[in-house]
């Protein structure tokens, strides 16, 4: 038996994987990735919505054209990505064996970087090995991946960020969301993502979990019920819900099977999400020459998946001397101060599972978004970017201080203020005349913007809303407007549409209401 | 309990008491209930790869993809430990499901498919 | 009404391969060439892919990306295939499995 040898071997295409194999190969490192899959991207081609950050975090791009870009990027470079390719193990002096076909293959590296992601944690309840019962990856594999709605009703557990989108996801794929339910008894995920998906009539049922699935051959409905704070059922709180699937958006654990076979030293550190391999800044295992990036060595978000790989690939070029010791610093300092912005804010890891009550401008924060999934109406007004100028308007509804700020850059007139602290709430400045161009609601990833204009007609006024369902509404069509927790409020009148590719898919939508409606109405429903 | 005398099996557990739930499956490629596990851990199976060898629970088709954090939570909570405390199963390879006859044959020529 | 995502919202109209007949349990079932044989099922309204060995109870798509297994039929007289992460091909002979191997339950 003989080897084949390359200077970097890589496992799993996701987002880290890739970005690794990319400043690698840029750098002169014969580079191979392998992934079990049939399409590579991990989980980026399942990423439909809008990615938050700043433009360095390539925020404002969805998740799957991220990942055509950095296939292509990898491409241009000459790297080898083999598809199909299963690891099915690892051994000493950087030695794996790949399953591809009908044979195994072994293959020698002289530094490798494990990227395999991870895996979805699971929680049991009476019948939870029916089928129809889900995980929330399954749900975006078959409605992003292959196009199939993965049920009809369907219940949601699960309110961080994965419980979030794939709930909004599933709404836009056709399906109905009856229920976001989560044991905790706050929202664990952004509140923008918790808003989009409450306005749509999403009931959220926090401090709730579920009893039992029902059903013989597979899921027809769903018990919940109310739990203390010792998660322990209270009697009498049960709620019934017909459903044909239930879908489990219940966190995720680091895969690192691998790096424990081969040896690197280990830790069970519930912060980083369970068994993750004790590493250095750039990546490097107790193993020299070994890398790990992504969600393998800590649970986080694509975003910085991406970024831990830059570093990972930049390391291992450092490492097999391709580099000097300054490029590496440099390049290392760039990256990291990238990182660091992305790990500020409410959600930052060292504030995970605590309840943060003031922002960082000393704002109380929403409690009924923690609790329901929206702001209510007598917390709005405390928020900057909410303002009450005569004319059209921005009304910005981002109460969290999360890393993200396109909104800032959008705004041809510069009205959005958030500074160079990129968790700052935004502003809007009142003294900035408003076009009413909707740049600034098409690029916010969370949804949250929206043209206010309370003096459109007498008695009326307009609403300007992201919408990113179909069929698109059409100018003239008669509907209801629905306030932030999805209760129809009014009746409402399309008075425009408009659609442009800079908007990347993201419709605007403007719905003439009563006046004193413009504050309330934050979705159109027709019919 | 600590991470020390895990391995003490001087140790009691007190009694078996059964709970509502014991019947519910956790390994579902073995089809191993929580009452199973929980018992196994009376029995003196205190560490993940005695309970595996015991039940073979994560030992089925999925190699315990789905398992194994829900097995070690039930065993931590028997033991009244920390699950990090807890030594996960070995890893070995295979690490995924493989036919034993692919798992037999290397590839002739070198990178073959590459 | 069919399951299928005619035209997504951001994702417009996804591509798919030709169409194919197969059969499942003897039935014949259309899908499209490639895409997993668990989509084609799914499409066609079958939500059992298998009965598990001791307890005899119906299992189906669980994790869709052939970790869990859960979801493994027999497939041209092959027991075990992850039908999540299998390509579908024209004629395909799909059967419900029952346990870990291709007979039914009364001959194992």
């Amino acid at each position: 038996m003989s080897m084949k040898r390359y200077d970097l071997i890589i496992v799993g295409a996701g987002p880290s994987g890739l970005s690794a194999a990319i400043e690698a190969a840029r750098r002169g490192l014969k580079v191979v990735v392998f992934d079990e899959n049939e399409k590579p991207g991990g989980q980026l081609f399942k990423q439909i919505h809008k990615f938050f950050g700043s433009k360095e975090h390539k925020a404002k791009v969805r998740g799957f054209v991220i990942g055509q870009q950095l296939l292509q990027e990898a491409a241009e470079l000459g790297v080898e990505v083999v598809l199909n390719a299963t690891v099915v193990g690892m051994y000493m002096d950087k030695e794996i064996v790949v399953k591809m076909g009908e044979e195994v293959h072994h293959f020698k590296g002289d530094s490798i970087l494990i990227a395999t992601g991870a895996a979805e944690n699971m929680v049991t309840f009476d019948g939870w090995t029916l089928p129809g019962v889900i995980g929330a990856g399954a749900a975006q594999t078959m409605m992003n991946l292959h196009g199939i709605k993965p049920g009809s009703k369907i219940l949601m557990l699960g309110s961080g960020n994965v419980g979030l989108v794939v709930s909004y996801q599933l709404l836009q794929a056709g399906c109905e969301v009856v229920a976001l339910v989560d044991a905790a008894p706050r929202v664990g995920g952004y509140g923008v993502h918790a808003a989009k998906v409450a306005r749509c009539g999403v009931p959220f049922y926090l401090s709730h979990t579920i009893m039992k699935a029902e059903g013989t051959e597979c899921v027809t409905g769903v018990t919940i019920a109310q739990v203390d704070s010792h998660f322990k059922f209270i009697p009498g709180t049960e709620k019934h819900f017909d459903v044909d699937t239930i879908c489990l958006a219940v966190g995720l654990s680091p895969m690192s099977q691998l790096l424990k076979m081969a040896g690197c030293e280990m830790e069970d550190n519930p912060r980083r999400g369970g068994q993750v391999p004790i590493c250095d800044e750039y990546g490097e295992t107790s193993i020299k020459g070994l890398f790990v990036a992504g969600d393998v060595s800590g649970i986080e978000e694509a975003s910085s998946a991406m970024i831990e790989g830059r570093i990972a690939g930049i390391a291992a070029a450092y490492y097999l001397g391709y580099i000097d010791k300054e490029e590496l610093d440099a390049k290392y300092q760039e990256n990291q101060a990238a990182l660091a912005g992305l790990r500020q804010g409410m959600f930052a890891p060292e504030n995970r599972g605590k309840l943060v009550e003031k922002t960082e401008e000393g704002i109380d924060v929403s409690m009924n978004l923690l609790e329901k999934g929206f702001i209510a109406e007598d917390e709005i007004e405390r928020f900057p970017g909410v303002t009450h100028t005569k004319g059209i308007h921005p009304v910005i509804e981002c109460s969290q201080n999360i890393p993200c700020n396109p909104c800032q850059d959008a705004c041809p007139k510069h009205c959005i203020k958030i500074g160079s602290h990129i968790t700052a709430l935004p502003a809007v400045d009142e003294n900035v005349e408003c076009v009413g161009c909707g740049m600034c609601v098409a690029s916010c990833s969370g949804q949250a913007i929206f043209l206010v204009q309370e003096d459109y007609e007498p008695g009326y006024g307009t609403v300007t809303l992201p919408y990113e369902f179909l069929p698109l509404p059409q100018k003239g069509d008669k509907g209801f407007g629905l306030d932030r927790s999805g209760k129809k409020v009014c009746e409402a009148e399309v008075v425009q549409v408009r659609t442009s590719p800079a908007f990347d898919h993201t419709n605007l939508l403007t719905i003439k209401v009563p006046s004193d409606m413009v504050m309330k109405a934050r979705f159109y429903k027709a019919e | 309990m600590t991470m020390e005398n895990i391995y003490d099996r001087a140790i009691t557990l007190g009694e078996y008491v059964p709970e509502p739930d014991d019947d519910r499956i956790i390994c579902r490629c073995e089809e191993i209930t929580k009452g199973e596990i929980r018992r196994a851990v009376h029995d003196g199976m205190y560490t993940i790869t005695e309970i595996r060898r015991y039940l073979r629970t994560g030992m089925g088709l999925c190699q315990g993809q789905t398992c194994a954090k829900l097995v070690k939570s039930i065993v931590a909570r028997e033991l009244e430990v920390s699950p990090a405390v807890l030594e996960p199963a070995t890893s070995r390879s295979p690490m995924r499901p493989i036919e034993m006859k692919i798992f037999a044959q290397e590839a002739k020529e070198v990178g073959d498919n590459v | 009404m069919s399951s299928r995502i005619e035209e997504h919202p951001i994702l417009g109209v996804q591509e798919k391969g030709r169409k194919v007949t197969f059969t499942c349990d003897g039935k014949a079932v259309e899908g499209y060439e490639g895409e997993p044989i668990a989509t084609a099922l799914k499409a066609a309204g079958i939500m059992v892919h298998r009965y598990t060995k001791k307890e005899h109870k119906p299992r189906g798509i669980f994790c869709a990306i052939g970790r869990c297994t859960d979801c493994v039929m027999i497939v041209d007289g092959k027991p075990n295939v992850r039908t999540c992460v299998t390509p579908l091909k024209e004629g395909m002979v799909v059967n419900t499995q029952y346990g870990v191997s291709a007979e039914p339950f009364e001959k194992q």
